[in-house]
């Protein structure tokens, strides 16, 4: 105990004798909480539109209001013709045109349909997606009211099937709500793998592993005492990002703390170990620095963390499960935006607990075989 | 206190180590004298308990090392090639770490005593990257007896260091074998085994004798004539009949020859360990 504390006291001296490392520490997850809160933001406003109105009549000023209410468009062109309208989005004017055919209150009125041309700035598919959803939903709005006034005048039947939308957790759709727990996944990754992995590297590195394995340090020791600073360093930054995230961003912790914790901490142990594991299979700090990317890029793409698994290929949907932040994600989202508890997140626990025992296991049996030559 | 039996390691299908057998008492400092390759760090690393032998036993402050390695490692005091140290901490900050690691309750007598016992008082808070190198060397060294180890391994503890440093890094040595430590020094440099008690010299990976300094220039002695041939020729010297090696030195040749050879004229001078270190590598060969 002696021992690993001696180590581990050494080490957070080195780190405090840094001069850069410890305000990387601190405002790397600060700088990345600040620029996927406010910075990214997924959900769409003020998306500039392109318009030719050939009927400048009721219907078509009730349907621009309709779009413009909110900011969900913002009207920048009112284009003289049809084609004047597809120009302006191949300019990047607009990146949505729309296009109202003459005659659109008689067409209403006699009960014909009209038919709007619509073009989508397709090149970003996920825009793409959320314009035309936003479109639909101002079109089926003027749709009801014309309905509705219909109806009452026994011109027509209400449609059979009418949607009151609910959105459960994050009504608003806040991006930050979405991000802040992924972004903890993420934090929690980064530095618990390569802060442990370079810092064990930098000892194999600097020749100083030799004289330390000729110490009384047992192997379990050593990695005990290395690892142990770093657990408290992501714990904090953990915290911090979590606590920014609760009080700049208004980000609920509406379940269970202690839950929130424990997977944490169960995430955190088994990402030192696997920082460990990379530090047995690299020779320089540089080889331990991709290492850790290698390990930590399919936590970004595929822990959920920004994309969401659902709308992933079948294959990788299934590869996502080999990845432990989604885990981690999935407990964070849940106890923060949910609310739900043990319960229901049962499942992720236990693997991350299968996780963690696993790594563990592999870590220290890979460093035993190194150490004793 | 160190005693090594037919120690053996391979490499891969490199033999770094062949049967390899000596003994360091206590108060002794025991050199372990050989060029780069000889096997001087391997055997070194075997003692230390860093590496498992293939072949034969070794014994240190009176238990087995391949048997009881960490209880080896915490009586014994290990100077690697390269300074153990951390450069990005103090002095003594250096120190406490290692005290710590071997004695945690004593270790700040343990520290504060060794940095008086090496002159290191006045650097205690600078950064062990700040130092020179000889100061470096000399602050490596205090790591590694800061526990008061029975016994101490140095691994090229002089490489690089400047003549006076050299010097004063011998001091340090002999005063720990005075305190009653069994120190094994590893050298490549001839002239600075003239200080040690005892030798072994190391030559791929075999011990080709072992002796004090005195003994082993008396076998050198039985074996061959060492001389000088002032005004000689280097390639006339090496045509002589009986001439084992020749070299340049000042005006003249220097010469190590055969018994028997019928080398008349020429000046008999003392070997230097060199010199036995060559004739005892020739005959290897």
């Amino acid at each position: 105990m002696n021992r690993i504390l001696a180590l581990a006291e050494k080490e957070f001296l080195q780190i405090r004798r840094d001069h850069v490392l410890p305000r990387l520490i601190v405002l790397l997850p600060t700088l990345m909480l600040l620029l996927f809160g406010y910075a990214i933001n997924f959900t769409l406003s003020h998306i500039p539109l392109a318009v030719y109105d050939a009927s400048q009549d009721r219907i078509s000023q009730v349907l621009l209001a309709e779009l413009t209410k909110e900011d969900r468009f913002r009207l920048v062109h009112r284009a003289a013709s049809p084609e004047a309208v597809v120009q302006a989005v191949d300019r990047g004017q607009a990146r949505v045109g729309l296009v109202v055919p003459p005659g659109a209150l008689d067409k209403v009125r006699r009960g014909e349909s009209v038919s709007l041309e619509v073009y989508v700035d397709g090149s970003d598919p996920n825009f793409a997606f959320q314009a035309q959803a936003a479109l639909r939903k101002a079109i089926q709005e003027v749709n009801a009211r014309i309905l509705v006034g219909r109806a009452m005048a026994g011109e027509a039947v209400l449609p059979p099937l009418s949607p009151n939308l609910h959105t459960l957790y994050n009504p608003e759709n806040k991006t930050a709500w979405f991000m802040i727990p992924g972004i903890i996944g993420l934090v929690l990754t980064m530095f618990t793998v390569l802060l442990t992995a370079l810092s064990i590297v930098r000892e194999v590195e600097s020749r100083m592993m030799e004289s330390l394995l000729a110490s009384p340090l047992r192997p379990h020791e050593m990695v005990l005492g290395k690892v142990l600073p770093y657990l408290f360093i992501a714990f904090g930054v953990a915290l911090l990002v979590l606590g920014l995230g609760h009080f700049v961003f208004g980000v609920p912790v509406r379940g269970s703390l202690a839950l929130l914790l424990l997977a944490m901490f169960l995430f955190v142990l088994g990402s030192l170990a696997a920082g460990v594991l990379i530090s047995t299979l690299a020779r320089t700090q540089v080889q331990a620095v991709f290492g850790t990317y290698a390990y930590a890029f399919p936590t970004i793409f595929l822990s959920g963390f920004v994309f969401p698994i659902d709308g992933m290929p079948r294959f990788f949907q299934l590869l996502s499960y080999l990845v432990p932040a989604r885990y981690l994600i999935e407990v964070l989202r849940g106890v923060m935006l949910k609310g739900v508890g043990f319960a229901v997140l049962w499942p992720h626990l236990a693997a991350l607990l299968l996780f963690s025992a696993l790594v563990l296991f592999l870590a220290s049996v890979r460093f035993q075989r190194q150490v004793v030559a | 206190m160190v005693q090594a039996e037919e120690v053996s390691r391979s490499f891969g299908s490199v033999r770094a180590l062949d049967r390899v057998s000596l003994e360091v008492r206590p108060g002794e400092v025991f050199g372990l004298l050989g060029p780069n390759g000889a096997g001087k760090t391997t055997l070194v690393r075997i003692l230390t308990g860093v590496l498992q032998p293939d072949g034969g036993r070794a014994w240190v402050a009176g238990l087995e090392v391949g048997r009881e390695p960490h209880r080896v490692k915490a009586r014994i005091g290990y100077a690697t090639q390269e300074q153990s140290i951390y450069r990005d901490l103090t002095v003594e900050e250096n120190l406490l770490f290692r005290a710590r690691l071997y004695r945690p309750k004593e270790a700040r007598p343990l520290a504060r005593e060794v940095l008086e016992r090496f002159g290191l008082l006045p650097y205690a808070h600078a950064l062990a990257g700040h130092l020179s190198g000889g100061w470096r060397q000399r602050l490596a060294l205090a790591q590694a007896v800061v526990h008061r180890p029975e016994v101490l391994f140095l691994d090229e503890p002089t490489t690089g260091l400047d003549p006076l440093s050299r010097r004063s890094v011998w001091e340090l040595i002999h005063q720990e074998a005075e305190r009653g430590a069994a120190v094994l020094v590893t050298t490549h440099y001839m002239d600075e085994a003239e200080r040690c008690h005892r030798l072994a010299l190391l030559f791929g990976g075999r011990v080709l004798a072992t002796g004090t300094p005195q003994e082993l220039k008396a076998l050198a002695k039985a074996r061959a004539r060492f001389l000088y041939a002032p005004g000689l020729s280097l390639r006339e010297a090496r045509g002589m009949p009986g001439v084992l090696e020749a070299w340049p030195s000042g005006a003249g040749v220097r010469l190590i020859a055969r018994r028997e050879a019928s080398l008349g004229g020429l000046e008999e001078v003392e070997p230097s360990l060199e010199d036995v270190f060559i004739l005892l590598t020739k005959e290897v060969l």
